[in-house]
């Protein structure tokens, strides 16, 4: 009785603050008003009101009425109401006061997390399984590492993205190699996705729409990878009205422009990023730091035309550079040289032809061309060097959308892509005393014809199956080595070379690659889809780094290197909640590759003509359960996802008394983590304000642990004896952001914004690698971390419109 | 924190902000292998005293300094003519040297073979001494790493850049040693009160410890031994026949303005042994980067067991030219104004018999070790 004294007073305080026969006799001011839906005008009965962050007891009734007396002064109302955002506001109270509120329904609000924005139900509805869309208004939401919004960054906190580690180059999608997932923005294909050795993703993310990740059922008009694709869309140009934004960041400087020249028919679309950095290294890096330089920069543009409402062209250029000046870092092996510059970036232009024929048919033309190029230079001394390395590849494709009834979609076309790789030339034309070598140049073509049909057999089973067919020959000029039979590939067992003149084909191969994707509904919100496909993998990247450098080769298929053959299946559970507002899922898959690539220890990769005696061919496989739990509207959303996934590779090779790797058994990859949390939490409470929390968690990579150590002229050595042995600690780091909208809180053409963030929130010093050192005192086991403290960033962000 | 190989500075220079990207030492590193394996390391040269065979059984501990030497094996190198040498053990264990006389020839070819007392029978693929040029010129420049601190040893030094004429031929791979000799007067050094034993030739601890520090005079002339720490080693592949300048070789401390006695050694190494250096090079000098390559032991690269072809061995048969040249580094040119070398003040007080003391001894041998001797070194002018 006692214990309940407090609470009934209380209630017989607010009931006495409430009641209106009581509030007649007071003096205090009311504040008083209506709540509506805001999109039916409804009243809501029962809508909560708090002042000061205390509930009043006050509900408004079946009117959506309410009144509620607080004394004279300022107050923070907040109307809430159950399955609506909450409204807040501040009044300063004189005498009585109106408040009308019209509350939004979340159901029917628009989603903003990052993940399957494009529709509310596309992620489970589209027969497509494993298909991630992301907008860039939500990855945009996310905290960044030195305020850059960095797709590449943002796709890892999703299940199934992973990379070997922070600062790594490329991604890793469920258990695939970086080389294995197909990169393409606006049809042309990136060969490194990052800047800066990896720190950064290449995207100038103003110039993005949307991605679209293909981890799962990977549809026939995609071929070439053995693992994912990630299909980036440019924004196209307002043809209406003039529109710039852009930003001013630590790490970079951004614009964006969307120019209409003729009114509803042509638009231009500019967008361009340039790294500041170097001002950082003048500014605060210590003296002998100051000669290092760190530039990047990319230009994105797109002309967009519709000269009628059938025809729509297209043309779209992508242009990234990354140059470098250090001090005899990553330089070439054997060169004497005090300081070594690097240059690479990709020049991509695209041209696409959209034509309508029908309501049911329509055709998409395109050419395209990736001019990805890399060079090495250190052109101060008696030891010049000039290393030069491109891939020039150029599609034409042609596709046909078509539907013939309500319950058919299909796709299919032809296309056919030429490679052109110049894998290194040193000091062609350059006085040195470094020799000039040339690799042969490399060529050839992937030809392929595809279908795909989205079949609604009844509207609980939807089938989309397709069907690719692949043709891929390596074309002369060219010269082919021939080895001793039974015999380690050497330079010493060259027994023949047979040559091939310009146009004859060296090799090929070819296959058909089923794709399959189904969709059955259990139950109306209750979704199971199930996927295969097998891919074929032509063109490879050649590195035995952690992580690719910009500068590694990459290699078609040909007489040695056969294609890489994958086969994916994969199953799962899609759930959504109160009205699309929660989803959970549940994925499982299993990836199977062949003629998968290592390489022999010590492989000698850069410059070397005859690249089949540095290769070990084997296999990998990989399998994994995903279980993400997602809040995808409201006040607060995000999501929290688990992922158990496991990577391994096993590399016998031809020969296997010398070749095999860890003694022929399976080991892990460089980027197996079993364990994978990843948590993002996104609170928005005006359209002013929001802030992000991201949390992820991840099992420690392996490293190769030694088994003990051994002398050599009197220093000590640690004995390696299998590959990847051992873990890392774990990983694990939160990272905040808070976004400021409009501070001036005016309606005006120029909005400007603010973010702050803070990465590595605790100063975790994760772990990249374990390594060891020979010193004076015998050898130790070191550990690398790359961001060891929290890095705090301001970034300024305006729009105009 | 250790910010200790190039390319992690780099990182931390990338991004400007020295205290980001860091290199922690692990202290209680566990290993979860440990496993022994045969090791052979067998040096074949046209100098004397650097033809030597050593046997022993690797350390199944990273840290550990136990490396079993494997005695009483049969230890034969056999020539392109059929020649054959049996190399004797010596001293210490494991150790097998040749009979005096014996020198290796440029031009001819090697195979090594081993018998152990167990029966196992090792054999090395045959290698052929190549020549090497002499070692013309080194470049002596005062350089200061600004990345240490002033007061630290590391800053300020010389760097030493050497110039030589490749071989015409194909295919020469280098490789670079270098060893300083530093007179010493003090041959020992007794801390927490401890005293020197003559007859233990060591120092010997007192039960309760203190402060004091005693040191010892050598009896007669001492030389400390200090080498390069870093494997450096060089292919032709780029730059056959040319002449190649600037390869940088050895850093030698500003830590003191006397003449710094600097003894290089230039070898001409086989193909394979320039790949197995280059393995132990990318396992422990460039490793730590963001990009490292797998660290992997090459084993059995060109010694292989006969009984059984799948055992593992560890090592090399290291056929090699040497050259060798004597450079007296003055610390005392070109130093800009303002830098000063940082002496090392030995702490302690010297330790003297009282006058009139009877059978006292003070004065302590030179105990002859890799990093000391009393032998005076080549061209030793001081």
């Amino acid at each position: 009785m006692i214990k309940l004294l407090p609470r009934v007073f209380c209630l017989g305080l607010l009931f006495a603050l409430s009641h209106q026969s009581i509030a007649q006799t007071t003096s205090l001011p009311a504040i008083f008003g209506k709540v509506i839906d805001a999109s039916t005008g409804e009243p809501l009965k029962g809508a909560d009101i708090s002042v000061d962050f205390k509930k009043s007891g006050v509900s408004t009734d079946t009117t959506g009425s309410f009144r509620v007396y607080v004394p004279y002064g300022e107050w923070v109302i907040k109307v809430s109401y159950v399955g609506y955002n909450p409204y807040r506001t501040k009044i300063y109270v004189k005498a009585n006061t109106e408040l009308n509120v019209e509350l939004n329904n979340v159901t029917k609000q628009l989603e903003e997390v990052i993940v399957s924005s494009a529709a509310t139900k596309r992620d489970i509805q589209t027969p497509s399984l494993g298909v991630t869309v992301l907008s860039l208004k939500g990855i945009k939401k996310l905290p960044t590492m030195m305020g850059e919004v960095d797709v590449i960054r943002s796709l890892q906190s999703l299940p199934g993205v992973s990379s070997v580690g922070e600062g790594a180059n490329g991604l890793n999608i469920r258990g695939s190699n970086v080389d294995q997932n197909l990169i393409y923005i606006d049809d042309t294909p990136i060969f490194n996705p990052t800047h800066m050795f990896g720190l950064f993703s290449v995207f100038a993310s103003d110039a993005i729409r949307d991605l679209e990740l293909y981890k799962g059922g990977v549809p026939s008009r995609f071929g070439g990878r053995t693992a994912s694709v990630l299909d980036i869309k440019m924004i196209e140009p307002n043809t209406d009205k003039f529109k710039m934004q852009g930003g001013i960041g630590l790490v970079s400087n951004r614009v964006m422009a969307e120019i209409p020249i003729i009114k509803e028919k042509l638009a231009v679309l500019v967008a361009g990023r340039l790294s500041v950095n170097d001002f950082m290294f003048k500014w605060f890096a210590p003296d002998y730091l100051k000669n290092l330089r760190a530039n990047f920069s990319d230009v994105a543009t797109k002309i967009y035309y519709r000269p009628n409402t059938k025809n729509t062209i297209s043309l779209s250029t992508y242009l990234s550079h990354d140059y470098y000046r250090v001090d005899s870092l990553f330089s070439i092996e054997n060169v004497v040289a005090k300081q070594t510059s690097f240059n690479y970036g990709h020049k991509n232009v695209a041209i696409h032809w959209n034509h309508y024929f029908s309501p049911k048919l329509n055709m998409m033309v395109s050419g395209s061309l990736t001019d990805y190029s890399t060079k090495t230079f250190a052109p101060d001394t008696v030891n010049t060097i000039d290393l030069n390395s491109s891939i020039l590849y150029r599609n034409l494709t042609a596709s046909f959308d078509y539907q013939p009834r309500d319950n058919h979609k299909m796709n299919f076309g032809i296309t056919g892509t030429r490679y052109d790789i110049d894998p290194g030339n040193l000091n062609e034309g350059v006085v040195s005393r470094v020799a000039t070598v040339k690799l042969p140049l490399e060529q050839s073509y992937e030809l392929g014809l595809f279908a795909d049909d989205e079949w609604t057999i009844s509207p609980k089973f939807t089938l989309q199956a397709g069907l690719r067919y692949s043709q891929y020959y390596r074309m002369g000029a060219g010269t082919i080595n021939e080895y001793v039979p039974g015999q380690v590939p050497s330079l010493s067992s060259i027994v023949k070379k047979t040559s091939y003149s310009d146009g004859e084909i060296m090799a090929s191969y070819g296959g058909l690659e089923p794709r399959l994707t189904m969709k059955y509904s259990l139950a109306e919100n209750t979704t199971m889809k199930f996927g295969y496909n097998r891919q074929q993998q032509f063109f490879q990247l050649l590195s035995n780094n952690t992580t690719p450098l910009p500068t590694s080769r990459w290699k078609t298929a040909d007489t040695f290197i056969k294609p890489q053959q994958s086969d994916f299946l994969s199953l799962g559970l899609f759930k959504t909640f109160n009205e699309n507002v929660y989803e959970a899922s549940i994925e499982t898959y299993y990836r199977d590759v062949r003629n998968t690539l290592d390489f022999v220890s010590g492989a000698n990769l850069q410059l070397n003509p005859n690249i089949e005696t540095q290769l070990i061919t084997g296999k990998s496989k990989a399998y994994g359960m995903e279980l993400m739990m997602q809040k995808k509207k409201g006040e607060v959303s995000g999501w929290v996802s688990y992922t158990y996934a496991r990577a391994f590779n096993q590399m016998i090779g031809d020969y296997p008394e010398v070749q095999a790797i860890n003694g022929g058994d399976w080991f892990a990859t460089n980027y197996d983590k079993p364990h994978t949390f990843n948590m993002m939490l996104n609170i928005q409470p005006t359209t002013h304000h929001s802030f992000s929390f991201t949390f992820a968690y991840n099992t420690g990579r392996p490293f190769s642990s030694p088994s003990g150590s051994y002398e050599i002229g009197g220093k000590k050595f640690p004995v390696f004896a299998a590959r990847n042995n051992d873990r890392v600690r774990d990983y694990h780091r939160l990272d905040f952001s808070w976004t400021i909208n409009n501070p001036s809180m005016r309606k005006q053409r120029w909005e400007g914004s603010w973010v702050f963030t803070i990465y590595n929130l605790y100063g975790r010093q994760n772990p990249y690698s374990v390594f060891f050192k020979s010193t004076k005192n015998g050898l130790r086991a070191y550990e690398l971390s790359v961001f060891a403290a929290p890095f705090i960033s301001l970034t300024y962000n305006f729009k105009f419109l | 924190m250790s910010l200790s190989t190039k390319n992690i500075l780099f990182y931390l220079l990338l991004l400007g902000v020295v205290t980001w990207a860091c290199v922690n030492p692990i202290k209680d590193f566990v290993q979860i292998d440990a496993t022994s394996f045969t090791t052979i390391e067998a040096d074949i040269s046209d100098d004397p005293e650097l033809s030597k065979v050593r046997l022993t059984s690797s350390s199944n501990r990273l840290q550990s300094q136990l490396a079993l030497p494997i005695s009483k094996a049969i230890v034969t190198v056999i020539d392109q003519n059929g020649t054959q040498t049996v190399f004797t053990e010596g001293t210490p264990l494991g150790t097998y040297y040749p009979p005096k006389g014996f020198l290796g020839k440029v031009g001819s070819t090697y195979k090594l073979n081993v018998k152990m007392l167990t029966g196992q029978i090792y054999e090395s693929s045959a290698e052929t001494m190549k020549a090497v040029p002499e070692i013309e010129n080194a470049i002596t420049r005062f350089e200061t790493f600004d990345q240490y601190d002033k007061v630290d040893v590391r800053r300020a030094g010389f760097t030493v850049y050497l110039d030589f004429k490749d071989l015409p031929t194909e295919g020469d791979y280098y490789l670079w040693n270098w060893k300083h000799y530093e007179k010493i007067g003090l041959c020992a050094t007794c801390t927490d009160g401890g005293k020197y034993d003559f007859k233990k030739l060591d120092c010997v601890q007192p039960k309760f410890p203190t402060d004091a520090i005693l040191n010892y005079m050598c009896d007669g002339n001492c030389w400390d031994i200090t080498t390069n720490n870093d494997l450096n080693v060089f292919s032709d592949v780029l730059t056959n026949g040319q002449r190649v300048v600037g390869r940088q070789v050895a850093r030698i401390p500003f830590d003191n303005w006397t003449p710094y006695y600097f003894r290089l050694e230039q070898r001409s190494i086989t193909k394979n042994a320039f790949a197995f250096y280059q393995s132990l090079i990318s396992q422990v000098q460039s490793s730590g980067s963001l990009f490292d390559v797998p660290a992997e032991t090459r084993f059995s690269l060109n010694i292989k067991s006969l009984t059984k072809p799948t055992e593992r061995v560890l090592g090399i048969f290291n056929v090699f030219a040497v050259r060798k040249k004597i450079f007296i580094i003055d610390r005392r040119k070109d130093i800009p104004a303002g830098e000063l070398p940082i002496i090392s003040i030995i702490p302690g007080e010297t330790y003297a018999c009282p006058p009139g003391s009877v059978g006292c001894q003070d004065k302590v041998p030179c105990i002859e070790s890799p990093t000391r001797t009393k032998i005076t070194p080549e061209g030793w002018v001081f």
